[in-house]
């Protein structure tokens, strides 16, 4: 009963002083002069995972046991969980604010999880009709291509991807299987194909396809990777025996018999060096990996370097090839130098310099440069613009050419599969703008992800500082299964084997959900007005303005920094 | 849910309370433990404001409004008379700030629970007649400013260990308890109403206009006084069986509680000297009744 | 059944028959002897009652007022410094409407510490919106226990029963006890229309802001006007019921009276006795007791008193400053009409200094060798 009440007379009142009505009538709202609002703002780890995966939404989805919920909120933004719960880098964890609580929450295994989860029970992709007009080509059916593809047939067109290789899948096929089994791969491309992308392959840009072909399409997206293994630069490095790293990948991949004796060298420090340091280990080698800098400035991902060390690999930092040493044109080791670190270079990292007189040799039988790749532009010359040896496009994709969009590693030389399914993504929302002649200013910078689904978030970052640590103890991050080592070298069998549903909970209850509320209630429950009231479907809350007097409880208190104070003359213009 | 604390609300927007009061919230969290077959007494405090001028009201029980040194009497004819009107189950709270608890009801409350009235005797205590503009009372805490403890003319005489004095009296059931634990104060009123008897809780509730601090702090300032060791929260039971409640989780200086309010911004760093010994000395005898010295120096 | 018993037991046993459910009450003499048998009545199960030994009379009148918020039927008794130390909360039960009875044993004030008879303490609560009812008998303070509630339930306002320290409280008297089958018909249980009660909540005794404040005040004066019809209307029905009636007033030998007494309590009674003499003697000498004080019944004085050549107030009390308060009150009513005799006003008994046959006379004696009052105040039997 909240009407105000009126007495004419005295008869109309109550013989004493006692209650007819509520407190309902005093509208406290007005003595405010700021007001919260529930303003989710950006967890750092949805702001570094670069494929735009709303991490905190899908830690809240598994928190509540609602695992398919959160693999299809995952796989609207990333086909790929399965291939990325194995093998991305992971930047999510490396700002994830519970680092100081008790370990980052384990992001990466919790999206494994869900996508073996995925496997098992074959959830479907989810499906769209084909809505639009508009021919597009995606050259290239990697990580970048098949992203763009999927975000395109997700929009309601049906692009038609090619793809050079005798199978779909670009530099995610040449992981060794002991980091991403086959199955696993074939299963994630598999559902893409079930969606009805088609995909040409053995089809390669310049032989079987050139500019006139893909005259015929309303949009091309070019999407090929950096397939050019980067050369030694340094004597000898044809000889027999000097087996690239991709190469050996490669070989590995088809099922060819490969031979590297007993014992290995790998040049390199990213993940494509260790990923062959380690396979050369399971072919039975004695494997030493040289790198010109210290374990600091290694690119390659920290877990898989320790494991490679777990699996004996000898890792010599500060080490420099100079000359391969060759008998009748077969190599047999390598003459080295050691190196000091010197004044950093365009890239960051600290120059390596060759200290004069330290030359020694190292005996291997077969030697595995890995020093990077880059883009075969062959192609490109004179229709695309290049800079750095990558096709050059904007933040909305595009290439210099009209109608051409370039992505993945071609265009960004990012090196993973998250980025390239980011900047896949990225490409198939700027070609739809492109073909309804939308603009696509409204994308975001390069170097901040795309959505496919739109989130009411601002872009604001919350950080440690910012949230309220009274409500959080330290709890350890949870570990994951492991092959032991001796095992693992005895096969290419899966290695590291993710955790169960126990450790899934724990990891999501650990999650701060930093930014975004996650309905723990203690708003409603500490607001002094019960002016906080729930709203239905599990959407949060709401603030009941006609009796919120802006104490600022609310804001102070939510753990997770999602309530924000705002001044109220801006709201009673 | 995340909280274990009943979803019913007893309590409805629109009463006066100051924004950030710690006793507004106290009661709301008290009612949704109790229910609605609750009577709540309330003696002269902000609440015989905070509920509401006439003809308003803003609990959903009934309510009885009493004089200022009545909250233990009015309450034990209360249950005798629901008793005599065949209401046997209705719980009767007297709830009452630290004036009419420590000071001028203290004949009424002691009266009462010698007398074992069965009933539950709440005190919100702000720590000074905050009702009437802030002046002082025996549950203000040491050299805190009031208007009639100004800083040339202090508070010399420490708090009144109130809860000391309902255990002297034998009573089934003492606790303290506070908002920044709503969880804790929810199950010691629920625990309160399961034991028949006079049950006292002592509500430390922070006060932004009389403790001059800003009214978002309420909260953090009531936490900070339960892990600085300021307010204890434990319970008493039979007048003899101590028990901590809630183990602060870190060792926090009262300097940090006490530097986050307006009304202790005078002391001099020799006097957070002496409450922290103070504060240290009391932590350690409790930590004797409650049998728990072994924990002395540990901290969680 | 009759009983020769003490009056503070008159009262015990009016309690009794009224069902009293909530009794809070604290000792002080001369009103022991009424919670003593109380809660003897309780302990042996001839009352069912809640009896609270409270540890003040201020918080006496508290849990009486408490018990009586509930919809009970409620009761306390005191005297003198108990009765001034409920004083706020006198209000408290006017102010809140509740219908509690107090029995009052009139006690002088301290200090000095005196225990005997005086009606100073009564009568300095005469602004706490309380009925009073001043009883000359045990008879009559059992029967008005009884008639209060019933006057007190109607009304909304609660009611003080009076009588005398010693004179009447310890002093042995026959009484006749009424059936209870009897009391039950005359007064049925309460029905408390506005209660704490959990299905139908609400806030009682809050903060009343200047524009509602007055009117509730208005309702209270009110009611204690209607009190007046009611008391009667009550007081004819126990006379119908029980065969005795006391009235706001008693006229004695008033036809054609030209010297009027007007007392009340126990001087009352001894009052009579003189009167009788006097007449007997041939003076016309007349006595009009007021029992009812609060509400003042001040068109039965004023018609008692039409023809009266003049009127001698007889106050065992005093308000300082001013004069006897029965005194006042029937000059106040006095000045209303067109009826002004002189009005002589005596002050006697303090302190329980007795009041004897003789010193009436010596009144009625004052009264007959002057013509006009010499002072506001005449002290009777004060050496000085």
């Amino acid at each position: 009963m909240s009407r105000e009440i009126v007495f004419r007379t005295e008869a109309d009142m109550p013989p004493m002083p006692m209650s007819i009505g509520t407190t309902l009538t005093n509208k406290t709202g007005t003595w405010r002069y700021v007001r919260p609002v529930y303003l989710d703002r950006t967890a750092p780890c949805n702001q570094n995972c670069p494929a735009g995966e709303d991490i905190v939404a899908q830690m809240d989805l598994i928190r509540r046991k609602r695992y398919r919920q959160a693999w299809e909120l995952l796989v609207r933004e990333n086909p790929f969980p399965g291939v990325c719960g194995r093998v991305c880098p992971h930047p999510c964890e490396r700002e994830c604010n519970r680092i100081e609580v008790g370990g980052a929450v384990a992001i990466h295994l919790q999206e494994r999880f869900l996508a073996d989860r995925a496997l098992q029970e074959r959830w479907p992709l989810p499906t769209q009709s084909l809505t639009q007009d508009g021919r597009i080509a995606v050259v290239g059916a990697g990580p970048a291509g098949l992203a763009c593809a999927y975000h395109l047939t997700l929009l309601g067109y049906r692009p038609l991807v090619f793809e050079s290789a005798a199978e779909p899948g670009g530099m995610m096929r040449l992981i060794p299987e002991y980091r991403l089994p086959k199955r696993v791969l074939d299963a994630e491309i598999g559902a893409l194909v079930d969606l009805g992308i088609a995909i040409r392959t053995s089809t390669r840009l310049g032989e079987s396809l050139d500019y006139a072909d893909l005259a015929d399409y309303d949009a091309v997206f070019v999407a090929v990777g950096q397939s050019v293994s980067r050369s030694m630069g340094v004597p000898g490095e044809d000889a027999v025996g000097v087996i690239h790293g991709i190469d050996l990948l490669e070989r590995l991949r088809a099922g060819q018999p490969v031979t590297v004796g007993s014992s290995v060298v790998v040049i390199g420090g990213g993940n494509t060096a260790v990923d062959a340091a380690r396979s050369a280990r399971r072919l039975g080698a004695e494997v030493t990996i040289l790198y010109r800098r210290s374990r600091n400035e290694m690119p390659a991902i920290d877990e898989e370097i320790d494991e490679a060390v777990e699996e004996g690999v000898d890792i010599r930092f500060l080490t420099a090839p100079v000359e391969v040493l060759t008998t009748n044109g077969r190599a047999r080791g390598l003459r080295c130098v050691r190196t000091v670190l010197g004044e950093p270079d365009e890239s960051g990292r600290r120059r390596p310099l060759a200290v004069g007189g330290s030359e020694h040799d190292i005996i291997a039988e077969t030697i595995i440069p890995a020093l990077g790749q880059m883009a075969d532009v062959g192609f490109m010359e004179g229709k695309l613009d290049l800079t750095r040896g990558r096709v050059a496009c904007d933040a909305a994709a595009r290439a210099s050419l009209e109608g051409f969009f370039a992505g993945g590693d071609v265009a960004t030389g990012a090196g993973n599969v998250a980025a390239a399914v980011g900047s896949g993504k990225r490409a198939a929302l700027a070609i739809d703008r492109y073909l309804r002649g939308e603009s696509s200013d409204d994308l975001p910078p390069v170097n901040e992800a795309v959505h496919a689904v739109h989130r009411d978030q601002d872009t604001t970052v919350v950080r440690l500082a910012d949230l309220n640590l009274d409500y959080f103890e330290v709890e350890e991050r949870s570990g994951e299964k492991h092959l032991a080592p001796g095992l693992r070298l005895a096969s290419f069998r899966e290695a590291n084997l993710g955790f169960d549903e126990v450790s899934a909970l724990r990891e999501a209850e650990r999650c701060m959900s930093c930014g975004t509320c996650n309905r723990c209630d203690t708003c409603l429950i500490l607001c002094p007005d019960v002016a906080i009231r729930r709203l239905p479907d599990e959407r949060g809350y709401e603030i009941d303005y006609d009796y919120c007097k802006g104490c600022g409880i609310c804001a102070e208190e939510c753990p997770r920094h999602a309530v924000s104070i705002q001044e109220e003359v801006q709201w009673t213009k | 849910m995340s909280y274990d604390i009943p979803d019913r609300e007893l309590m409805l927007s629109g009463h006066l309370a100051c924004p950030g009061c710690g006793g507004s919230l106290a009661m709301r969290l008290a009612l949704k433990a109790l229910g609605e077959k609750t009577v709540v007494v309330i003696p002269a405090c902000c609440w015989s404001i905070i509920s509401g001028a006439f003809p308003y009201a803003s609990l959903k029980t009934p309510l009885m409004n009493t004089a200022f040194e009545t909250g233990g009497a009015m309450a034990s004819g209360i249950k005798a008379g629901l008793e005599m009107m065949g209401d046997t189950e209705t719980t009767v709270l007297t709830w009452a700030g630290d004036g009419g608890t420590f000071d001028i009801g203290l004949q009424s409350l002691s009266g009462a629970v010698e007398r074992n009235e069965d009933f539950i005797y709440a005190c919100y205590d702000n720590e000074a007649y905050m009702n009437t503009g802030i002046q002082r009372s025996s549950a203000t805490p040491w050299r805190a400013w009031t208007t009639t403890t100004p800083v040339k003319h202090p508070k010399d005489r420490p708090k009144k260990d109130i809860v000391a004095i309902m255990a002297a009296h034998s009573i089934p059931y003492a606790a303290t308890a506070t908002v920044a634990y709503p969880e804790d104060l929810v199950h010691k009123f629920q625990k309160a109403q399961s034991i028949r008897g006079a049950k006292f809780i002592h509500i430390l509730s922070p006060c932004p206009p009389g403790w001059k601090s800003e009214s978002s702090q309420s909260i953090k300032l009531s936490r900070l006084a339960v892990q600085s060791k300021v307010f204890p929260l434990y319970e008493v039971e039979g007048g003899k069986r101590y028990r901590i409640s809630v183990w602060p989780k870190k060792s926090v200086p009262v300097r940090e509680y006490l530097r986050r309010q307006g009304r202790f911004r005078h002391l001099t760093e020799e006097d957070i000297e002496v409450i922290q010994g103070n504060v240290d000395e009391s932590w350690k005898g409790l930590l004797a009744k409650a049998g728990e010295e072994a924990r002395a120096t540990q901290v969680a | 059944m009759d009983k020769v018993m003490m009056g503070n037991h008159a009262v015990s046993y009016g309690v009794q028959l009224a069902r009293a459910q909530v009794i809070a009450a604290y000792p002080i003499t001369p009103q022991t002897q009424i919670v003593e048998m109380l809660s003897e009545m309780c302990a042996n199960g001839d009352l069912d009652a809640k009896f609270i030994k409270v540890e003040s009379e201020h918080s006496a009148m508290a849990a009486t007022i408490g018990g009586s918020m509930t919809g009970a039927r409620a009761f306390t008794a005191t005297s003198s410094h108990g009765l001034a130390l409920m004083h706020e909360m006198l209000h408290w039960a006017s102010g809140a409407r509740l219908p509690v009875v107090l029995a009052n044993v009139n006690r002088a004030m301290g200090p000095g510490w005196s225990i005997w008879s005086e009606q100073t303490d009564s009568l300095a609560q005469r602004d706490t919106g309380w009925m009073q009812i001043y009883c000359e008998s045990n008879q009559e303070v059992l029967d008005s226990v009884i008639q209060a509630f019933k006057i007190a339930e109607r009304v909304l306002l609660p009611v003080m029963l009076v009588l005398d320290a010693f004179v009447l409280s310890h002093t042995s008297e026959p009484v006749s006890i009424p059936d209870q089958t009897d009391v039950d018909r005359f007064l049925p249980p309460r029905q408390a229309k506005y209660k704490l009660d959990v299905d139908d909540p609400h806030s009682f005794g809050g903060l009343v802001a200047p524009p509602h404040y007055m009117e509730l005040r208005y309702k209270i004066q009110k009611s204690m006007e209607d009190a007046l019809d009611i008391t009667q209307e009550v007081d004819r029905e126990f006379g119908d019921a029980f065969g005795r009636s006391y009235g706001l007033v008693e006229k004695y030998r008033m036809d054609a009276a030209e010297l009027v007494l007007v007392t009340s309590s126990t001087i009352t009674s001894t009052s009579r006795d003189v009167v009788d003499e006097l007449r007997a003697k041939g003076k016309k000498v007349g006595l009009l007791k007021i029992r009812l004080f609060r509400p003042f019944p001040v068109e039965a004085v004023r018609e008692a008193l039409a023809d009266a050549k003049k009127v001698a107030v007889i106050d065992r009390n005093i308000s300082f400053g001013c004069g006897g308060i029965f005194a006042s009150e029937v000059k106040s009513a006095l000045y209303g009409s067109r009826i002004h005799p002189p009005v002589f006003g005596f002050v006697i008994g303090l302190g329980g200094r007795d009041v004897t046959p003789a010193s009436i006379r010596k009144i009625v004696e004052h009264v007959e060798t002057h013509d006009e009052p010499a002072e506001e105040i005449i002290w009777m039997e004060v050496k000085r």
